[in-house]
């Protein structure tokens, strides 16, 4: 089956976890249009964004992500989908919906400690005292 | 729809990028100008590189100070947290400089964490605040504060910089917190919309969180801070040149006694 990589915000360039898993696969970035309509990011924002995605992907798109992701699997006869994953709501909304359509692979995202499932706490100092300690 | 690679200068393909995806960003008025620090991996390798993690611990506080300036890159997944964290490993081995930084990007993953557990959650406030605040009821900030009209040259060269660079050092944004949220007594959200909207390293978790943390709904005690302590780390060239009558020059229990008594 052939994989193609949908790189987002968080995860833009090619150090992209799930491109680091699958480095051939074809890429897609798509500049989503109902969120920057309410979003107003500033122009050297939205530029910087330019200039990451262009150096990390192969395509990109404007328009609703999950729809153009979609319509680029077709384009470009990709079967399945890798992504990394990201804590953003609207992200995780868009996977759900991508995951009614499509076969989605979650690659996790690059840590610099591993947060055990479930694990939770409100302030930093005790989450550094926890999970810190090959960098304290 | 797909968005071409436009080809050119940057000034030329920021002309392109702002014609293709008009309306999807910024205020009416805003020119369509690339900021000085450029988006993608080679540039990131580079800052990368360049960065010396000596002296970081007792300088950073400061304007001028030897901070990263990688927070973009990271931000984006540019550049990978453990991926920084451990060049500065390799290259410099472990000192307090090198684990005072890592602690910085510690909090990069703390907020993550957060994010991933309170999702939309982190627009509310987390805790009651300690002192009292505005009624939050503003959704933008208003106009003398983001066009830098204040006549406050500390505030307004703050704006100045983060609308121009899409950058600021991390003292100059909890001072700007601070003046907005206690000083000024307007919303933490309508500050942290107009940090969103121009930070090159904006992250929900992230920005919205470190606004509730000068508020006191995220942490034990609001953040307040001096004209003294703008001079110490910031240096005494705003204050040279402000004519403004300051409303800073305090000291810490007179300041919270102006701001914080009902």
């Amino acid at each position: 089956m052939k994989t193609g990589v949908w790189l987002h915000g968080d995860s833009l360039s090619k150090r992209d976890p799930a491109l680091q898993k699958y480095p051939t696969a074809p890429t897609v970035f798509v500049f989503d249009r109902p969120f920057l309509e309410t979003a107003r990011l500033s122009f050297k924002r939205i530029f910087f964004l330019y200039e990451c995605a262009v150096e990390a992907a192969e395509e990109m798109r404007v328009g609703e992500t999950v729809e153009e992701v979609v319509g680029w699997m077709k384009e470009q006869g990709v079967e399945r989908l890798a992504v990394t994953e990201s804590p953003s709501p609207r992200w995780r909304e868009g996977l759900v919906r991508l995951r009614e359509q499509v076969e989605v692979e979650v690659v996790p995202a690059e840590g610099m400690v591993v947060v055990p499932n479930g694990y939770s706490v409100k302030r930093f100092t005790p989450f550094w005292k926890d999970l810190g300690r090959e960098w304290s | 729809m797909i968005l071409p690679k436009f080809t050119g200068s940057r000034e030329e393909q920021a002309r392109d990028v702002a014609e293709a995806l008009v309306g999807l960003f910024g205020e009416a008025r805003e020119e369509a100008k690339p900021s000085g620090y450029v988006g993608g991996r080679q540039e990131a390798m580079e800052a990368l590189g360049k960065f010396r993690v000596g002296g970081y611990a007792g300088s950073r506080n400061k304007l001028g100070g030897g901070v990263s300036r990688l927070s973009f890159y990271i931000r984006h997944g540019v550049l990978g947290i453990r991926e920084v964290a451990e060049s500065v490993r390799e290259r410099f081995g472990k000192s307090f400089d090198s684990v005072k930084f890592w602690q910085e990007l510690g909090w990069r993953q703390f907020w993550r964490h957060l994010y991933g557990q309170l999702g939309d959650g982190i627009y509310v406030d987390r805790e009651v605040s300690k002192v009292p605040l505005g009624n939050g009821a503003e959704t933008d900030l208003p106009k003398e504060i983001t066009e830098g009209r204040t006549g406050l040259v500390c505030m307004d060269e703050t704006v100045r910089e983060l609308v121009e660079t899409g950058y600021i050092h991390n003292h100059a944004r909890m001072w700007f917190a601070s003046f907005v949220i206690h000083f000024r007594k307007l919303g933490w959200k309508a500050g942290e919309r107009f940090f969103y909207q121009h930070l090159l390293d904006g992250d929900p978790a992230s920005n919205a969180l470190s606004w509730q943390w000068v508020a006191s709904t995220f942490s034990h005690r609001a953040y307040l801070f001096n004209r003294e302590n703008i001079q110490e780390n910031g240096g005494m060239e705003w204050c040279a040149r402000c004519t403004a009558k300051c409303p800073f020059d305090a000291t810490y229990p007179e300041l919270e006694r102006r701001h914080f008594t009902k």
